[in-house]
């Protein structure tokens, strides 16, 4: 089992000191992601998702910081690392691409350049000899480019990052990110900005490489249909916390937690029409200075006062757990989603 | 519903003309035109919701604001409850605009920062003199904020105050304040998160139910549309190319764009019965729209005549229509038919 695990997160808890006092914006997250899967992180804005693999990819920076927690990737603890060799492992063995391609790209350079950094700084395969290098990084270039589905590659390697549309840079980020076949590709939100015709060509390209290069894939989104289409598990976030886990279909099908059958519950679907939509009441809660109980506590149809405690992750069925002292209540086993 | 439309639109047309560079001009370069709606018609019933669905850029934002003349249409008509609203006077506009309203997409930037929410709600009650006095203005306004699902309370607050979905709250109680009859929605949930999505979703039906509103409901999100929409409404390069009842088109979509667009969304529980099609490419530029039928390039069955001709709309189903040349053929790219 354990020779199958290329990332090991456990305890991991990363603060952001503020005026209003310190917000504890990942608060004991444990992931864990297999070689060659597709895990699935789903979560609302501020649940936390971004920041704890901001925090795994050493990209956290003042005011924030990691309080504690580790993070194992393939044997190696990367909090023990030094700068340099976390460096040096970012982007040739975790790679992870932002979600606004515009920004994360440099406006200043061409795409063409950006490759060759990349390239230069991680690939060792590549020839001695400086115009034999050049040769080997440019042909490398125009490879990636080609394999990501942008025509002409050749010629759009001297463009600049504004010269393309939308779904095209947020291709150029995917070889960016690939650019040095790492084990393991974060993507934050890879489609949110893009529209759905888009959005289904570039998730069908991260599938069919992941195939290829028999990397780890980690999907960071708020779409619960594209987690159900592309990743084998999935992990629900909420201010802060994993409240569930489990197969990607099974949590679908039968969520344990309130809050993931809420989020279900949300969703406008087309065959519910003319039936009322039952969106979870009230807001997510601030993260500064945060009781010690249920984050969900406010918005629960379920919670009492045996809530008010931390809850920790508990076992909800063959692979899943949820953080729920009420997994096991008649009410959440028939799905809270059907009778509020 | 009465057999009047609440709203006709006809051959509707918007084009934006923008002027070359200074190098551009000194070059003898011309302006270029961008018809960002190309004759559209469309008709809304009073009491329906009509759905626009459509990519960023194929002119669906456009259209809902040519329709309000915020953006004066270049060409074609908008009636409105038997008035033609493209012939109105400015006053007489303004005057109408009590009837016609608008929620906008980006809470963020739809509210002056400046103003406190009961300048912002209250505004239109002073713009069509609906409030005789200072006080009465503040007791309309409180009264809307609790109908949205605000505090009255908040009245003092700035929009920085409040949270993503509280703003469009905000936004929602400023477009139904004058007592409108027909609100276009411009994508009023698409900035926000899933379970504040419906939270405001619930508030557009109950409003609706409460004053009798007339939605046109623009979004990018097929389930949304599905979900609110009696019919739907779905554009493509500033072309209405399919329209009808929403049961109709989603079950029975004519279009080969609205089938890819269909099967492109991401489905929570995967049926496994649809076939995946998947367009190439990306949208093409409107400065140069392609010739014949604007979706050849990326469509998976265009002929040579897509290429030359722009097809006709016909109706496909009772109250359904297409425009594609090869409807007669019924093929389907969702059932078999591989792309």
């Amino acid at each position: 089992m354990s020779a199958d695990i290329l990332l090991e997160v456990r305890g991991l808890r990363t603060v952001f000191d503020t005026r209003a006092g310190q917000v504890c914006a990942v608060d004991g997250v444990d992931v864990t992601v297999n070689r060659g899967e597709c895990l699935g992180i789903v979560g609302e804005s501020g649940s936390g998702k971004s920041v704890t693999f901001a925090s795994v990819m050493g990209l956290v920076r003042v005011p924030g910081r990691i309080e504690a927690g580790e993070i194992v990737f393939d044997g190696i603890d990367l909090r023990k690392l030094s700068a340099k060799k976390m460096q040096a492992m970012r982007g040739r063995d975790i790679a992870m691409t932002m979600q606004d391609a515009l920004t994360a790209l440099n406006p200043a350079l061409t795409v063409g350049e950006q490759l060759a950094e990349m390239l230069a700084a991680h690939a060792d395969d590549l020839p001695p000899g400086r115009m034999a290098r050049r040769a080997a990084i440019r042909a490398r270039a125009i490879e990636m480019l080609t394999r990501v589905g942008i025509p002409s590659a050749g010629e759009r390697l001297g463009q600049y990052p504004h010269e393309f549309s939308g779904g095209m840079r947020q291709r150029i980020m995917i070889a960016l990110a690939l650019a040095a076949k790492p084990r393991l590709l974060i993507a934050d939100e890879p489609t949110t900005a893009l529209d759905v015709t888009i959005q289904a060509q570039v998730l069908e390209l991260i599938s069919a490489l992941r195939a290829e290069f028999g990397m780890s894939v980690v999907l960071i989104t708020h779409d619960l249909g594209v987690v159900a289409q592309h990743c084998d598990r999935v992990m629900v976030m909420y201010a802060g916390q994993v409240v569930e886990e489990g197969p990607t279909a099974q949590v679908i099908r039968q969520p344990r937690h309130p809050y993931t059958q809420g989020l279900l519950a949300s969703i406008p679907r087309p065959a519910r029409r003319g039936q009322p939509i039952r969106p979870i009441q009230g807001q997510v809660p601030e993260l500064v200075n945060l009781p010690p109980q249920c984050r969900f506590l406010e918005r629960c149809p379920l919670a009492d006062d045996a809530c008010r405690h931390p809850i920790d992750m508990r076992p909800a069925g063959p692979e899943r757990r949820a953080r729920c002292i009420r997994i096991t209540t008649p009410d959440i086993e028939k799905g809270l989603s059907h009778d509020i | 519903m009465t057999s009047d439309p609440l709203l006709k639109v006809s051959n509707l047309t918007k084009t934006y003309t923008g002027s070359p560079s200074v190098i551009g001009r000194l070059l003898g370069r011309k302006p270029v035109n961008v018809r960002a709606v190309s004759d559209v018609s469309l008709t809304v019933a009073r009491g329906e919701i009509l759905g626009l669905i459509g990519e960023s850029g194929c002119g669906k934002s456009t259209l809902g604001r040519a329709i309000l003349r915020l953006h004066e249409p270049s060409s074609g008509r908008v009636e409105f409850a038997g008035t033609d609203v493209t012939a109105l006077s400015a006053p007489d506009m303004k005057a109408m605009r009590r009837r016609m309203q608008i929620i906008f997409q980006d809470p963020y930037a739809s509210l002056n920062p400046r103003r406190t929410v009961s300048d912002i709600v209250g505004l239109p009650l002073q713009l069509h003199g609906l409030a005789q006095s200072r006080s009465e203005l503040r007791d309309k306004v409180a009264m809307m904020l609790e109908k949205v699902g605000l505090k009255a309370g908040q009245l003092d607050r700035y929009p920085h105050q409040f949270s993503g979905g509280q703003r469009q709250r905000i936004g929602i109680a400023r477009a139904l304040i004058s007592n409108p009859e027909f609100v276009v929605c411009d994508e009023p949930v698409s900035a926000l998160d899933v379970s504040i999505q419906a939270q405001i979703i619930q508030l557009l039906q109950d409003l609706k139910r409460e004053f009798q509103l007339t939605y046109l409901f623009i979004s990018h999100d097929i389930s949304v549309i599905g979900y609110l929409s009696d019919r739907v409404a779905v554009m493509y390069l500033g072309e209405i190319v399919e329209m009808g009842p929403v049961d109709s088109v989603l079950s029975r979509p004519r279009h080969p764009y609205t089938q890819s667009l269909m099967s492109a969304v991401p489905e929570i529980e995967p049926s496994g019965k649809a076939q995946r099609v998947r367009l190439t490419g990306d949208l093409p530029s409107p400065l140069n729209p392609p010739a014949g039928c604007k979706f050849h390039t990326r469509c998976p069955l265009a002929t040579d005549i897509c290429r030359v001709r722009k097809p006709v709309t016909e109706t496909v189903a009772q109250g359904h229509t297409a425009a594609c040349h090869r409807l007669d053929e019924n093929l389907s790219l969702l059932e078999g038919a591989s792309a």
